[in-house]
């Protein structure tokens, strides 16, 4: 069949999914679709302070985007990775960094060699002063990664920290500047082909009719046109993961602005912790099978540390994703096609990565199975590995101290991250993928941060001589330590470079 | 959980070929507390991986990992270069193409390369997709010339094998694994002694000791007389790979030996000529359904046929208990691509990386048997797709184009035929770029461009691709000849 014209792109839901999408999409594709979202100002966003990966940076290159600019305008701060508090038992602290562990060459990964010391009594320093990632972290430093071969500047990334509530509007300027137009308005009714089982309009309140050849669902939690039009199923993962609602609670900026994230573990779950330019950032993830919500507001309002700028706010969700998240020439992306915790701040990523498959695989007027079924492959295979590696933060620990935590330390787990966990036990060994978002030194901090100690390692980490391999470490390590040393502090590095544009 | 057993120390490496050298050589030089032992069994005539000369890049890597140098692994072996493989008549009235290695084109504006070509191929405009890589245009030239560091430098971004001469190589790999320790068993095996456990206690011998092991690796060809008395799961891969015999004759060097082969389809099968230093290997591979023995003989040109029978396939579980099979003791694949090797040594590598302990903890088995699972389908699925895609009218060819797909390449082409993509897969061999030149070259083009490149005009694309054209006809024409590259690596090592 022939494909003439642009095809009209209806976005439902104005939060920051649904204007990544419109941006993306006026921006790279032009003349294939035009760009029509529809929002509803009563309806709030869930956006709480977003903690990102690494990988926004490509996206807002890809958008044409200066770094600067969008700092500042969104109060963001710099990120070198996630710090756990009292996971693996209370009093345990450990940085998962965006970068790796030694300088991430060699035949044989570094924490082979700090396993044999360690087995072998001669009590290594702490994993994290060998990765510059970890040590600027809980030094409080921060400047960008240089490129010359070789250079310990060289082995971490970063995010973001930024206000999500910002974030939506900076990206639709630049989505409206780009052609992508806007509705105000509340969804009513959703008209479905009778035939094709196809999305051919959606009703407003204010009774307007919009037809589009292609919907992108961006409704959040409600997922209107993927779960409630057309039904798709969800595939309930709380068994696993069982965290169900979060209270929110943003207080000033009192301590520290770290260029961390920090995930503190708490009797039913767990608080976040994102420091922003103007504020902090706070929320409990937690079980209401295992807490009420009183009691969860009460615990969270006598955590935080500062003054709280607003009383604490609940939200309600369920993990898992619905079955398939492009139905029909419906597309769902962010909170509409699936959940998981924001606990390794993936949230903005799977939005990212649905967009860029939807990029990839933008249909013709008439849909190719083979685009919606590799659209579906792929993101499933995001969430899933992604479930895995949330799940092992709950099982991999010690704690006996809560119900809470005998459930999670004592469920069956899925196979697929039992296999990995008995192979890291025995040898330290992560399982290879390439493709995934959380690579071998992700996999190696939470595991060592939640004390799963390997019996064994690598037979090729013996080949050093053990004073030679210690002479190295340390030597390494004062590397580590006078790089960051002669790093700016974090805060100085941001009023030099994005400090926040003054209150709107 | 089971606590860690006690490490293995003594491994016998059945297979006195080019794979058990090479494997007993690597896990001696990288590991070096154990006791290797190699039981020389002279490799049968299908054991392919110890035959065949011509190889894929890897075996740099290879070389690398043992710290062997060029002057030996290539130079004293008589070894020489080749950037890639020219196809020719594989579909009706299409031109031959090149199988290089690396790069093709430089990306530019918002998409890969290739869907700024395949846009400029529906209009009617393309220049052929291998006049874009450095190494195939290198090899059309007969030219050589090592990749340059330098990323923008037209001549970068490529890799390239090697020729070997298989006897001289055996010598020299040989030599090299009993200079690091390794020693060497010769004999008659009898039979195989299993433990109650059903791991593999000893080899028994015609007179002699038995051969006792943690850990044995087989390297002894498709029979794989050692991993084969543990159990005989196979899976068949014949419904795809019609081909079912090899002719292999071997003739006098050329004068000036060409860095590419040839791989020219033919009316039940394919031949090759590859040029070596020593001598050029040439073979036919042909379906004994469709051909006698004789008509190959006769397509071949030579007397006398003494074809060797393989029936292609791989072991679900290469490695189970403590017996690892290795090359084409796991996988039996034509030589198509010149994988054979390389799946030896990937193996190998894997082996060195992944040593459990003489208990040989299944799950720690199960990951480097889904690891080789992977890597083998898709080095299957790079052969099939020779066959899926090709365009000749011969019943050979056309039953080869009837057969379905296996699932995985089936997704490939699908994803590819639709819109040029080419959806990622684990433990893959071949490179972007390697899929790209094959399904183009075999004339496989994407039903519609990537609307991504959209926002860059038609005009401007052919500018950018004739430009590099340009820069890269002006880089190759100051490479020296192949010859002239290996005479001076010579100099340089015997002097």
């Amino acid at each position: 069949m022939t494909d003439t014209g642009a095809q009209r792109v209806v976005i439902v839901g104005g939060g920051t999914s649904g204007w990544m999408a419109a941006a993306a999409l006026a921006k790279l594709l032009p003349r294939r679709c035009s760009v029509h979202l529809i929002e509803s100002e009563a309806i709030g966003i869930v956006g709480v302070g977003e903690a990102t990966l690494p990988h926004i940076r490509a996206f807002n290159d890809r958008l044409g985007i200066a770094e600067s600019d969008f700092m500042s305008w969104t109060r963001a701060t710099f990120k070198l990775g996630i710090e756990f508090r009292n996971w693996g038992r209370i009093g345990d602290s450990y940085v998962h960094p965006f970068g790796t562990f030694g300088r991430g060459q060699g035949e044989v990964d570094f924490h082979h060699y700090w396993t044999r010391l360690r087995l072998q009594g001669l009590n290594p320093p702490p994993l994290e002063r060998f990765s510059m990632a970890c040590t600027m972290a809980r030094e409080g430093r921060f400047t960008r990664p240089t490129t010359e071969p070789g250079r310990i500047t060289t082995t971490f990334g970063y995010a973001y920290q930024f206000d999500a509530v910002l974030f939506a509007p900076y990206l639709r300027q630049l989505a409206e500047s780009l052609g992508a137009t806007r509705t105000e308005g509340k969804v009513v009714d959703v008209e479905l082909n009778g035939e094709t089982g196809h999305i051919r309009a959606i009703k407003l309140e204010s009774g307007e009719r919009i037809e589009g050849d292609l919907f992108v669902d961006c409704s959040g939690f409600r997922s209107l046109l993927l779960g409630e039009a057309l039904g798709e199923p969800f595939q309930d993962w709380s068994r696993w993961l069982p965290a169900d609602r979060a209270a929110a609670m943003p207080c000033r900026t009192e301590t520290a602005v770290t260029p961390y994230t920090s995930a503190i573990a708490m009797p039913a779950g767990w608080r976040w912790r994102i420091p922003l330019q103007h504020r902090t950032g706070n929320g409990y993830v937690y079980s209401s099978a295992f807490v009420s919500d009183d009691e969860a507001a009460s615990a969270l309002a006598g955590a935080v540390e500062g003054d709280a700028i607003a009383q604490p706010r609940t939200l309600r969700f369920r993990a898992g994703r619905r079955e398939r998240s492009w139905v029909g020439n419906c597309v769902a992306i962010g909170l509409a096609s699936g959940f998981l915790e924001p606990l390794e701040s993936t949230s903005i990523y799977l939005v990212q990565q649905a967009i860029t498959a939807l990029l990839e695989l933008f249909p013709e007027r008439g849909i190719a199975p083979s685009d919606r079924d590799e659209f579906n492959r792929i993101i499933d295979l995001e969430y899933d590995r992604i479930r895995d590696f949330l799940i092992l933060h709950y099982h991999a620990t010690e704690r006996d101290d809560s119900e809470f935590w005998n459930y999670v330390r004592t469920m069956p787990v899925p196979d697929s991250l039992a296999e990995k966990m008995e192979l890291f036990r025995r040898r330290g060994r992560i399982v290879k993928y390439r493709e995934g978002v959380f690579l071998d030194a992700s996999w190696v901090a939470v595991y060592l941060g939640q004390r799963v100690r390997p019996l064994g390692y690598d037979p090729r980490a013996d080949l050093p001589p053990a004073d030679a391999l210690l002479r190295g470490m340390g030597e390494l390590e004062a590397e580590v330590a006078a790089a960051a040393e002669a790093m700016p502090n974090h805060l100085d590095f941001i009023r030099g470079y994005c400090p926040m544009a003054a209150a709107a | 959980m089971s606590a860690l057993g006690e490490p293995i120390r003594d491994v016998v490496v059945a297979g006195g070929g080019i794979v058990g050298w090479s494997a007993a050589a690597a896990l001696k030089r990288r590991l070096p507390w154990l006791g290797v032992t190699v039981f020389a069994l002279p490799p049968p005539p299908d054991a392919l991986a110890d035959r065949i000369g011509p190889t894929l890049p890897s075996i740099h890597g290879f070389h690398g990992d043992l710290g062997l140098r060029d002057a030996d692994a290539v130079v004293r072996s008589g070894s020489a270069f080749r950037l890639g493989t020219r196809f020719e008549n594989w579909v009706a009235d299409s031109p031959d193409y090149v199988h290089a290695y690396g790069e093709h084109g430089r990306p530019f504006g918002t998409a890969s390369f290739h869907q700024h070509w395949v846009r400029a191929a529906k209009l009617g405009a393309a220049a052929p997709f291998d006049r874009h890589s450095p190494a195939a245009m290198l090899a059309r030239a007969g030219r050589f010339a090592r990749a340059a560091d330098e990323p923008d430098a037209p001549l970068s971004g490529f890799e390239y094998g090697l020729h070997l001469d298989p006897p001289a190589y055996l010598a020299m790999i040989r030599a090299f694994a009993l200079h690091c320790g390794v020693r060497e068993h010769d004999g008659v095996l009898r039979s195989i002694r299993l433990r109650p456990d059903g791991f593999v206690e000893a080899l028994e011998l015609d007179g002699g000791e038995p051969l006792r092991a943690d850990l044995f690796v087989d390297c002894t060809g498709p029979a794989a007389r050692v991993r084969s008395a543990l159990d005989d799961a196979w899976e068949d891969w014949r419904r795809w790979l019609p081909c079912d015999r090899i002719l292999i004759a071997d003739g006098p060097p050329a004068p000036e030996p060409a860095p590419l082969d040839r791989a020219v389809a033919v009316e039940a099968g394919w031949r090759w000529s590859a040029d070596g230093l020593r001598r050029t290997s040439t073979g036919l591979v042909y379906g004994s359904a469709h051909w006698s023995d004789e008509q190959a003989a006769r397509a071949l040109g030579v007397r006398e046929a003494a074809p060797v029978a393989i029936a292609a396939g791989t072991r679900p579980q290469p490695w189970l208990r403590n017996c690892v099979a290795v090359g084409d003791a796991a996988t039996a694949i034509e030589p198509l691509e010149w994988t054979n090797l390389h799946l030896a040594h990937s193996a190998i590598d894997r082996l060195v990386a992944m040593l459990p302990d003489r208990d040989c903890a299944p799950v720690e088995l199960a990951e480097y048997n889904r690891q080789c699972a992977a890597e083998a389908a898709r080095v299957r699925d790079f052969a099939v797709l020779y066959y899926a895609a090709s365009g000749r009218s011969e019943p050979f060819w056309r039953d080869a184009a009837a057969a379905e797909p296996p699932p995985t390449l089936l997704h490939t082409l699908t994803q590819f035929r639709e819109r040029g993509r080419l959806p990622f897969h684990e433990e893959e061999t071949f490179g972007r770029d390697s899929w790209l030149a094959v399904l183009l070259g075999q004339g496989v083009i994407p039903r519609r461009a990537d609307p991504l490149i959209e926002v860059v005009p038609p005009a401007q694309s052919d500018a950018a691709m004739a430009g590099w054209r340009d820069a890269l006809a002006q880089a190759v024409a100051r490479a020296p000849t192949h010859a002239a590259f290996l005479q001076m690596l010579h100099r340089q090592v015997t002097r």
